[in-house]
């Protein structure tokens, strides 16, 4: 294998195949590394713990000397030894980090994306570009700081599925993300760079909503409480106990606060030929993009305490995400807070036809399956003998079948409107318990990818529950057939633009 | 077959196939063979220490009976239908299920069978879609009938092949 170029260096451009548009810097088709800060970047901890440690210990060191001068040659030459140990780790460590990255080597084709990874257990992965699910533009806020950025393409294939390119320099990486929507959307372009989509009807999530937001959440509430009860409870006994002693629940919760604080800030989301366009983050700034056709289930979510707020959230399912590392929501929110206007038309840049029935207003359908409860706008809800099995909810729980989507509303307390559309629909399930069948009654689920969303309309009639699997499948049959290709830009007809409809506004 | 499940988790014209009876001969043999150590436990220990403990020996012989009964009642209960478009499977007698997998939201199809299984000439069969929710467990097959249906699943899931 010849060695590769590095990304650095601009010295030798290769020369233009005939015939093909002259694709310049990553997209070359050639072998390339990482930029040549990236060990330095991804071995910092070790840099730092082991730094942390020699200051630390030997602060300690000099502190006892100082009372201790009966062997000094002694402590010396402990000193010595553990200062060459740890150089030793600190060296090993960079030179780990800068012999994977050496080992680390990519290269895009027309189809595909190649990593090649790994010193010992060496490792090829190749994603074929018309299965990306998302392509993330990640900064760290030590890679930000540095002007790096790590380009991750998520392909549908369960957990950690991605081809994560870390790290390469901001401009080549939103260059590099260009082009690959483009080759997965079937466009080629002139030029030595591939054109940004433009973006429009911007949203965006104000600094003071989200604290706001967040100051009225649940662990918001339970870490105030938690602490005033704590305190009370060490005031009344008189010893500070409690309250030290629940110090890592707090934390947690201060945790949870802090991470969605920090994703949420400087949200915003906007619409593009390529897809959905997310940006967020306070120190680690993110840059989604969604291609069309990549969501599968939506949910619009509202929790008791913004009720009065009348704010929602919005989460999705993306293959790809959903069986990500820590939490299932991460990369999967389309919206933190908003009102009801900006999530409803969050949903009409998802699924910008709802395919109510003429003379319908999609906005009364979406109104009825969020705040709404019994069959208004024709919704089959759950009927009144399922009170026995869900005495809160039986009301409300309900669903709509449109003829681009399922509704599935749920939750009188926890508000949820779960939307599928036909065409992303995996497979369907009924389940049915004792209870349920001395009542008649039968649960419906919609299966989804791995992801927040999990629509599950539970306690329907037995017969219409039987009816609705019956009739889903065949819809669900004619969706995918109708479907557009994986190449979005290819599909023929005025949708091609990315026309967005909002289905309704309030009047 | 079709009629003993009730109507709900029956469509219209749909031809259920029974699971192989084999399966419920593996799920015997197994039970047998647990409940036996744990008979042969109890008795030991009850000739060494106390009779009382012959209590636990009989609850075994009768959750044993107990267990023979439901197998049969549960291998009795799965069936699947291979329709045009997409696979029907349904099981359980008190919590019941059906899904509908479509062949081609199918990603892979998984055929196993372990040592006891092979005595029996019985094979699982299981599809995989996208989603970690869909429960497409087919156990207890012919080994025949199970590459027969992977093979026809796979080559159906072909035919209708779509992204996601």
């Amino acid at each position: 294998m010849t060695q590769p170029p590095e990304p650095g260096s601009s010295t030798a451009p290769p020369p233009p195949e005939p015939g093909l548009p002259a694709y310049s810097g990553l997209a070359d088709g050639e072998w390339h590394l990482m930029h040549p800060a990236t060990p330095l970047l991804r071995s910092w901890q070790v840099i730092a713990v082991v730094l942390l440690f020699v200051v630390q210990s030997f602060g300690n060191d000099f502190i006892a000397g100082d009372a201790d001068f009966e062997g000094p040659h002694v402590a010396g030459r402990w000193l010595l030894g553990g200062g060459a140990v740890l150089l030793l780790i600190v060296l090993a460590g960079v030179g780990l980090a800068f012999a994977s990255w050496r080992a680390t080597r990519f290269r895009v084709l027309d189809e595909a994306l190649e990593l090649h990874t790994g010193i010992l257990f060496r490792q090829q992965r190749r994603a074929r570009l018309d299965r990306m699910q998302a392509v993330d533009v990640v900064q760290p806020f030590l890679a930000r700081l540095l002007g790096l950025a790590r380009l991750t393409v998520e392909v549908a294939g369960g957990k950690e599925s991605n081809v994560a390119l870390s790290f390469l320099r901001e401009d080549d990486a939103r260059v590099l993300r260009n082009h690959l929507l483009a080759s997965a959307a079937g466009v080629r372009y002139d030029g030595p760079e591939a054109p940004e989509a433009p973006e429009r009807s911007t949203l965006e999530v104000p600094v003071g909503r989200l604290i706001l937001s967040l100051l009225v959440s649940g662990p918001a509430i339970g870490f105030v409480g938690g602490v005033l009860v704590l305190a009370g409870i060490s005031l009344w006994i008189g010893h500070p106990g409690p309250l030290a002693g629940s110090f890592a629940p707090l934390l947690g919760a201060a945790g949870m606060l802090w991470t969605r604080f920090s994703n949420g800030f400087g949200f915003r989301i906007a619409d593009s030929p390529d897809g959905l366009r997310l940006r967020y983050g306070l120190l680690e700034q993110r840059t989604q993009t969604v291609p069309p056709g990549r969501v599968q289930a939506v949910r619009l979510s509202q929790g008791l305490l913004w009720r009065q707020l009348g704010w929602w959230t919005v989460h999705v399912n993306i293959a790809g995400y959903g069986g990500d590392d820590n939490d299932s929501e991460s990369g999967s929110t389309l919206l933190p807070v908003g009102p009801k206007v900006e999530a409803v038309g969050v949903l009409a840049l998802v699924l910008p036809d709802l395919g109510v029935r003429p003379g319908e207003n999609p906005w009364d359908v979406v109104d009825a399956g969020l705040t709404g409860a019994g069959p208004a706008a024709n919704f089959l809800t759950a009927p009144r003998r399922s009170r026995w099995v869900d005495p809160i909810s039986w009301g409300r729980s309900g669903v709509r079948v449109t003829d681009q989507a399922v509704l599935i509303r749920s939750g009188r307390i926890y508000r949820h409107l779960d939307i599928v559309p036909h065409a992303r629909t995996q497979s369907l399930g009924l389940t049915q318990g004792p209870l349920q069948r001395r009542l008649g009654l039968a649960s419906f689920t919609m299966h989804s990818t791995a992801g927040p969303v999990s629509p599950t309309a539970s306690h329907l009639d037995q017969a219409e529950a039987s009816e609705l699997i019956a009739v889903q499948s065949i819809r669900a049959e004619q969706a995918r057939k109708a479907s557009g290709p994986e190449r979005w830009m290819e599909r023929s007809g005025p949708q091609a633009s990315g026309h967005l409809q909002q289905p309704g506004e309030p009047t | 077959m079709a009629g003993t499940l009730g109507d709900v988790f029956d469509a219209d014209g749909v031809v259920w196939t029974p699971i192989s009876p084999g399966l419920a001969k593996v799920r015997r043999l197994i039970a047998a063979l647990l409940n036996t150590v744990g008979v042969v436990v109890f008795s030991v220990l009850a000739v060494l220490f106390t009779p009382w403990l012959w209590i636990g020996s009989a609850l075994l012989v009768a959750t044993f009976a107990w267990e023979w009964w439901l197998i049969g009642r549960q291998v009795g209960a799965w069936g699947y239908a291979e329709r045009a478009d997409d696979l029907m499977i349904r099981h359980g007698v008190m919590f019941r299920a059906l899904v509908v997998v479509p062949y081609g939201r199918m990603q892979f199809v998984d055929v196993q069978a372990g040592p006891i299984d092979r005595l029996f000439d019985v094979a699982h069969v299981q599809l995989h879609t996208a989603s970690a929710g869909t429960d497409a467990r087919i156990p207890g097959l012919n080994a025949q009938e199970a590459a027969r249906l992977r093979d026809r699943l796979a080559s159906r899931g072909e035919a209708r092949l779509a992204g996601l």
